[in-house]
């Protein structure tokens, strides 16, 4: 019974079919969360402007759920303001902001159909039921469960179920749309689908949506923005590029994207770059404010370039261990004097045999970054 | 400011300035004006009730924020309410009906002083609109996520709970540390509460008997696992069998729940007593010497079985209905037997069930009191120990105080025992996600014990009610079987007169108070039952433990003590009660209301929190979350709570003794005075009429309440029936 | 929409405020006229109220409770009395009240035509409780299975025989009224010290120390034990519904009974409560007790005692000593030496 159905793309209803409401901005003013002794938010402040998706990653415990629940009035700030529209919504109860969810566990009332459940939001507005069922048909359609809205939610599919979340979501027209970790429960192929359903829904219905989710490649998939939290703190805030470029710190460095953490010596420094000397390879790279000194540097596996032409010989050479044939790529695990490096090479046909001495070069203009503070 | 908090400041104000604020001495009949304005706080302030004037400054306070509402509204709500609801207690409380009533203010203003009578309507009124609007300022101040509606619950619930239970309760129990005169007595306390016939181990080591407290609780744990593992093996054959009898069966484990008391102890020694009807077949059959072994420890035992296994089973099969199929499904996917997933998977998650069975089972059975009334011999328990204590040739009161003292003991320890064997596990089954498992049937073993246990148990449990039926029907039960319906006649005879119809049976009059006093406080009970069972697991507020606590307290109490209680607190001004119908209703509601309580959590745990949180960001408040996602989905607990208030209001014997009154006189307490003078008959036809009726109102509360839709299929065609269909 | 949100909160309000109004409107009538606690059987007290009332006009609310209850119940509600008559059970409680100043004194003009007994109580009450009728304690035997036994006791003596071994039943008289007037009558016969010999002697047959005062009568009836130690016209009671009892007067005398009747002190209704205590004294109202199948001796002298009712001349009945057997200080002695020396022994 649970075996996915084929999924249709979300039937995108065409531009005449944008909100009636406009798309609010969501800003969180020095917001703190504690429970008891526990600090689960910690002076955060960011906003999230309208019509903006920003995902909100982190591993898990790092606080993006809460702040998430914050915003939907599910939990209450200890401290600071929120703001949604330029209304300040932080002692509101969760009824009264114009706010939708989608749960992670879907959260279908399971003694109601398809149609009770996504027609819910308008019933309990005082809207006639006729005039909600409308609205809900409406919304499947747009989330393509047209036919379906006699079923009990627990006679559908998982990737069904989701949409019927999102269609109870969306029901209401909201100013924000939250997204709890939906696609957590979903296989791999229709995780990519849907989330491109969520971001093609998104930009055509001008939504601003604050989106959860552990998973960085999601993150980078989707958003306009990405906020990374880390202990109840924000890490980092930036578009998916500069995060991946311009990782603040260690941390956002390893979690987005795969980075190798190398030990480097700043040189000098010449305006805005700075020279940097990774084992014997000498870069010119932008000083993101570090100053002459031991500096360490993220190193994206696509930078490092393997040549087992023995003649070309650089500065570091190292022995490949293992390569893994992946199709579009190889990925290569290297010893060498700088560290164990990972390396992923694109367009190559055959892999280097393990064991095969290597030279090592890095190219700057891929993906290579000091990171400030370390 | 919402109109809520504005109709609430305007009751407030309609309660000081318009209804009366006293109670009406009952013996004259109020005039118009005395209702509406003259009797009115405000007046009667005015006319030298000087006492009642302070109350005058919050209402005016409240008018501040109406008239500019762009203030601090959290703030002067907040204020006032508290202003309000401490002038009111300061003055209820220290004015009593005959001048100061306490010794320090005599003292310093001379006696007698003022005096006033019982609070009324008004007065009920402006405190009730103090409450609510202090409040409505705690949620603006953003307590309870900003939910006007939670926190009003919640001050509602909770103060409720302190006038109900925690003030009656705490008069009773100081008169644990005084002496005859009322005077504080540690020493006597402690004398008291380590005497020898409470702790006494003696049975351990000679043939002397043990101690009361030992007895009570060897019983109550005996009792506890004895209705569990019944209520486990009804609830299993109900929702996972395709049982033929099923129907019945239910019907069946129902009945001794709304069997009155004495009934069943009567029956058993009809059956079972030295002269009953099977030690005569086994006498005359077998030679098994006829013996007195059901007076004793083996009798209330089998009693209370046969009374509290419903309430296990009521409990129980919420829960059971309630397990996620997909979770054994996963577990049998893993290669699990279908006994190890019954083990390892189905059991652990019945445990919220399992451990709130077992705490009613052990908590009814050190609070009930017919049973061992009856049965008991001389294997004496806590219970009617302290009615006797009370009401016996001893008449000590304190030393009734004392044992209610242990009697709340060993429930707290219960509670507490509880609480840490379900821990912070997590045990909803319930979520959001539509569950499209199929329910287990049972594994071979677990089916065979269920079907051993409750099959005879069920039969069992007809003859016993073959012998009440009977009971009824014949002139003297064991002695004389001519039939008769005299006991009927005499108890429920109806003449026609002239002018209509005569009720003129002497059973009459307590029967129409009884109906009339369950069917109030049925709805009541399930009503603040399940509200706090909702604020205890999906809010989170401060006190909460405690607040818990409260729920159980009245509950642990044996009766005896709470009717006592309600007396000395409640026949007095502030609060002057006594001798009305409200004061019965009022106690049912906060003996019955754990049960509602603890199904209403039960069940509760089991329902995904994010489907309420679901409702509440698509714009349903939480009343209306409540009335339309957690409320369908609680119906078992609802038809539980109901029923069993209902059923305990028409049953309960020891709490009402002291509160009937001519005009609400109960049933139950007809009943006792049948059985003190002999006449079984007609105690038990009159308990056969009862049993009707409320064999009636059950299936009516089925019917009204329906069935929860979970959308889930069953395994076979008529796996889980809930009695009666309602939804489709 | 907004109002919604406290709905539920002022439906359950509501709920209280209806079930309120709806529920206290019954005791305006009653207090008008007399309220009465009644200790003895449902149906003597509904005989008296309804005879009262027709000879009267006033409307009685009677509430029926054993005589502890009621005792617990008056005290209890002692700063804001709510009765005016208490009427009938036995007299410790009655005695006790007096003591502890629940009740007030009262001297009726009927108290000429009482039996001495009852004079003498009222005498001894300082003028607050006064005797209606009386009852001698005695035992009674199941005669069916006292034939196995070989064995027809007579006396209090005849019960202390090997052959009743675990035959015999009686009411524990921490409990039971009944079971501490047989405590005072077999030490007022015996002496203490001889009497507590006796009572251990007794334990040996004892099956049972009931709670209730008439349940041995009761468990004689239907078989459930050979001998029973109860309130001669209750044994009396289950005779005249058929069943196999004797009753038994003891020859070595016996302590009885007299069931009281008190105006609680801060009656609402203090002159209609008079007019009841007066009326209840007379024949006319002594007799409805037969009539209701209550076999004791009435306190008027010119009652008819009913021909069922144990006769209290043939009776050999002791001097019982109210006042020192009915002081709490005595009773409590007594009862925690039972307790102690006679209860926990082993059998």
């Amino acid at each position: 019974m649970n075996q996915m159905s084929t999924v249709s793309s979300l039937a995108l209803a065409g531009a005449s079919k944008t909100s009636k409401k406009e798309a609010a901005s969501v800003e969180f003013r020095n917001v703190t969360k504690r429970y008891g002794r526990v600090v689960a938010v910690d002076d955060v402040s960011f906003s999230i402007a309208a019509g903006e998706l920003v995902t909100l990653l982190g591993p898990s415990g790092c606080g993006k759920t809460t702040t998430l629940r914050m915003i939907a009035g599910l939990e209450m700030a200890s401290e600071g303001q929120i703001l949604i529209g330029n209304r300040d919504v932080t002692h509101l109860s969760a009824a009264d902001r114009d706010v939708s969810m989608v749960f992670q566990s879907y959260a279908l009332f399971p003694h109601m159909s398809v149609l009770e459940n996504v027609a819910y939001g308008p019933t309990v507005q005082g809207i006639s039921k006729k005039e909600a069922y409308a609205m809900a048909m409406e919304k499947l359609a747009l989330v393509g469960l047209s036919g379906l809205e006699k079923r009990a939610p627990s006679e559908l599919s998982g990737g069904q179920q989701q949409r019927v979340a999102v269609a109870r979501a969306l029901v209401l027209e909201p100013q924000v749309l939250l997204f709890d970790e939906p696609l957590s429960n979903l296989d791999a192929k229709l995780r990519r689908r849907v989330r491109e359903d969520i971001r093609e829904l998104q930009q055509s219905l001008n939504l601003t949506v604050a989106y959860v989710t552990h998973d960085q490649e999601e993150a980078l998939a989707v958003s306009d923005r990405i906020i990374v939290m880390s202990n109840a703190r924000i890490a980092q805030t930036g578009t998916p590029r500069e995060l991946y470029e311009e990782p603040a710190d260690l941390f956002v460095a390893d979690f987005i994207g795969d980075a190798n953490i190398l030990d480097g010596v700043v040189l000098d420094q010449e305006g805005s770059k700075a020279r940097v000397r990774i084992g014997g390879i000498t870069l010119n790279l932008p000083h993101r404010g570090a100053s002459a000194g031991p500096v360490k540097l993220a190193v994206r596996p696509d930078a490092i370039v393997l040549n087992e032409d023995p003649s070309k010989s650089t500065a570091v050479s190292g022995v490949v261990k293992k390569a893994s044939y992946l199709g579009t790529q190889i990925e290569y695990e290297v010893d060498s004097p700088v560290g164990n490096l990972f390396v992923v090479q694109y367009s190559r046909k055959e892999p280097i045999a393990p064991g095969t001495p290597v030279s090592i070069d890095i190219m700057e203009h891929r993906g290579v970054a000091l990171i400030p503070g370390s | 400011m919402s109109r809520a908090t504005l109709g609430w400041i305007v009751l407030g104000w309609i309660g000081y300035a318009v209804l009366p604020w006293y109670g009406f001495d009952s013996a004259v009949a109020p005039t118009l004006s005395e209702f509406v304005l003259g009797g009115s706080g405000l007046v009667l302030g005015m006319k030298g009730a000087w006492w009642l004037l302070p109350i005058f400054a919050p209402l005016l306070m409240l008018l501040r924020p109406v008239m500019r509402p762009e203030g601090r509204l959290a703030d002067w709500l907040t204020a006032s309410g508290i202003l309000g609801l401490a002038l009111i207690l300061l003055q209820g409380f220290s004015i009593g009906l005959n001048g100061w009533t306490f010794g320090i203010l005599k003292a310093l203003f001379g006696e007698p002083g003022p005096h006033q009578a019982g609070m009324g309507y008004g007065a009920a009124l402006t405190a009730t609109s103090f409450l609510i609007l202090l409040c409505h300022g705690l949620a603006a101040r953003g307590w309870c996520r900003g939910d006007a509606f939670v926190t009003s619950s919640i001050g509602i619930v909770m103060a409720l709970i302190v006038v109900f239970v925690f003030f009656p309760v705490s008069t009773i129990l100081a008169s644990a540390f005084g002496d005859d005169k009322g005077s504080f007595a540690p020493i006597l306390f402690v004398m008291k509460f380590t005497d020898r016939s409470i702790w006494g181990l003696d049975c351990l080591s000679s043939d002397l008997r043990c101690g009361v407290a030992w007895n009570t609780l060897f019983l109550g744990v005996l009792v506890a696992f004895g209705t569990t593992a019944l209520g486990l093996a009804f609830a299993l054959i109900a929702t996972r069998t395709s049982f033929r009898f099923k129907k019945l069966l239910r019907v069946m484990s129902v009945l001794p729940i709304i069997t009155p008391p004495f009934v069943i102890g009567l029956a058993l020694i009809l059956l079972f007593g030295r002269s009953g009807a099977l030690s005569a077949i086994l006498y005359e059959w077998f030679g098994v010497p006829r013996s007195r072994w059901i007076y004793g420890l083996p009798g209330v035992f089998i009693s209370q079985l046969l009374a509290f296994t419903p309430i296990a089973f009521l409990v129980l099969i919420g829960v059971v209905q309630g397990i996620s199929p997909t979770l054994e499904e996963a577990s049998q996917t893993l290669r699990a037997k279908s006994w190890t997933t019954f083990l390892t998977v189905t059991l652990p998650l019945m445990r919220p069930g399992l451990a709130n069975a077992f705490l009613l089972g052990f908590v009814e059975s050190l609070a009930d009191f017919g049973n061992p009334l009856v049965l008991g011999g001389n294997y004496e328990v806590l219970s009617t120990k302290i009615f006797f204590a009370v009401v016996g040739a001893q008449q000590d009161q304190g030393r009734a105080a004392v044992l209610s003292i242990i009697l709340l003991g060993f429930t707290l320890g219960a509670f507490w025992l509880q609480h840490a064997w379900l821990g912070k596990k997590v045990y909803t089954t319930v979520t959001g996600k539509g569950d499209a498992g199929i329910p287990l049937p049972l594994p071979r073993r677990v089916a065979v014990a269920s079907y051993l246990a409750a099959i005879p148990w069920a039969i069992f449990t007809v003859v016993i009610y073959a012998i009440i039926l009977i009971g009824g029907f014949v002139r003297s039960m064991g002695r004389d079987y001519t039939p008769t319906l005299d006991h009927f006649l005499t108890a429920f005879r109806v003449e026609r007169a002239d002018w209509g119809l005569y009720f003129s049976g002497s059973a009459w009059n307590s029967f129409f108070a009884t109906v009339k006093v369950a069917a109030l406080s049925a709805p009541l009970t399930a009503a603040i039952g399940l509200l706090t069972a909702y604020l205890l697991t999906r809010q989170r507020f401060s006190g909460q433990r405690a607040f818990e606590f409260g729920t159980l307290l009245s509950f642990a109490i044996p009766g005896t003590v709470v009717g006592v209680s309600y007396i000395l607190a409640f026949n007095v001004p502030p609060i002057e009660i006594t001798g009305t119908g409200f004061i019965l209703v009022m106690c049912f509601v906060f003996r019955n209301m754990p049960v509602g309580v603890r199904s209403g959590i039960a069940t509760l745990s089991q329902i995904d929190k994010s489907l309420d949180e679901a409702s509440l960001t698509l714009g349903a408040r939480s009343f209306t979350t409540m009335r339309r996602i957690v409320l369908p989905l609680l119906r078992p607990a609802i038809v539980a709570s109901l029923v069993y208030s209902f059923v305990r209001a028409m049953t309960a014997v020891s709490a009402v003794i002291f509160l009937v009154t001519a005009e609400y006189n109960m049933a139950t307490t007809y009943i006792v005075g049948r059985v003190e003078a002999g006449e079984f008959g007609l105690a038990i036809a009159y308990s056969t009429v009862l049993i009707i009726v409320m064999l009636l109102a059950i299936v009516a509360i089925q019917f009204a309440v329906g069935e929860r839709r979970l959308g889930r299929r069953s395994a076979t065609a008529n796996a889980a029936p809930l009695a009666v269909q309602a939804a489709p | 929409m907004k109002l919604t949100k406290n709905f539920a909160a002022a439906t359950m309000l509501a709920g209280v405020a209806t079930a309120f109004s709806f529920l206290s409107a019954g005791t305006a009538q009653a207090q008008g006229a007399l309220v009465m606690y009644c200790g003895v059987q449902e149906e003597w007290c509904r005989a008296m109220t309804t005879a009262f009332e027709r000879e009267t006009g006033i409307k009685v609310a009677m509430t029926r409770k054993s005589s502890g209850e009621i005792y617990a119940q008056v005290k209890a509600e002692a700063a804001n009395p709510r009765a005016d008559i208490w009427w009938g059970g036995t007299g410790d409680p009655h005695m006790q009240a007096a003591e502890e100043d629940l009740t007030v004194e009262y001297k009726s003009p009927k108290n000429e035509e009482l039996q001495d007994w009852a004079v003498r109580q009222w005498e001894q009450a300082k003028h607050r409780t006064i005797g209606i009728y009386s009852g001698a304690l005695g035992f009674g035997y199941n005669t069916e299975l006292i034939k196995s036994k070989g064995v027809e006791p007579k006396c209090w003596a005849d019960l202390l025989t090997p052959k009743l071994k675990d035959e015999v039943q009686m009411a524990d008289p921490n409990s039971s009224g009944t079971a501490y007037t047989l405590l005072a009558t077999i030490i007022q016969i015996m002496g203490e010290e001889k009497g507590f010999e006796y009572l251990k002697a007794l334990h040996k047959n004892v099956n049972q120390y009931t709670k209730s005062g008439a349940a041995p009568a009761k468990a004689m009836a239907l078989g459930e034990t050979t001998v029973g130690i109860a309130f001669m016209h209750d044994i009396v009671t289950m005779v005249v519904d058929k069943a196999p009892i004797k009753v038994v007067a003891p020859c070595e005398g016996t302590g009885y009974e007299i069931g009281s009747m008190s105006i609680i002190k801060g009656a609402k209704n203090m002159d209609n409560a008079k007019k009841f205590y007066d009326w209840a004294l007379t024949p006319a109202a002594q007799k409805l007790g037969a009539e209701a199948k209550s076999y004791q001796v009435p306190s008027n002298k010119s009652t008819p005692v009913p021909p069922e009712a144990p006769k209290l001349n043939e009776i050999k009945l002791i001097n019982f000593d109210f006042a020192k057997y009915g002081s709490s200080e005595e009773r409590k002695r007594l009862l925690s030496k039972w307790d102690n020396e006679v209860k926990n022994l082993p059998k």
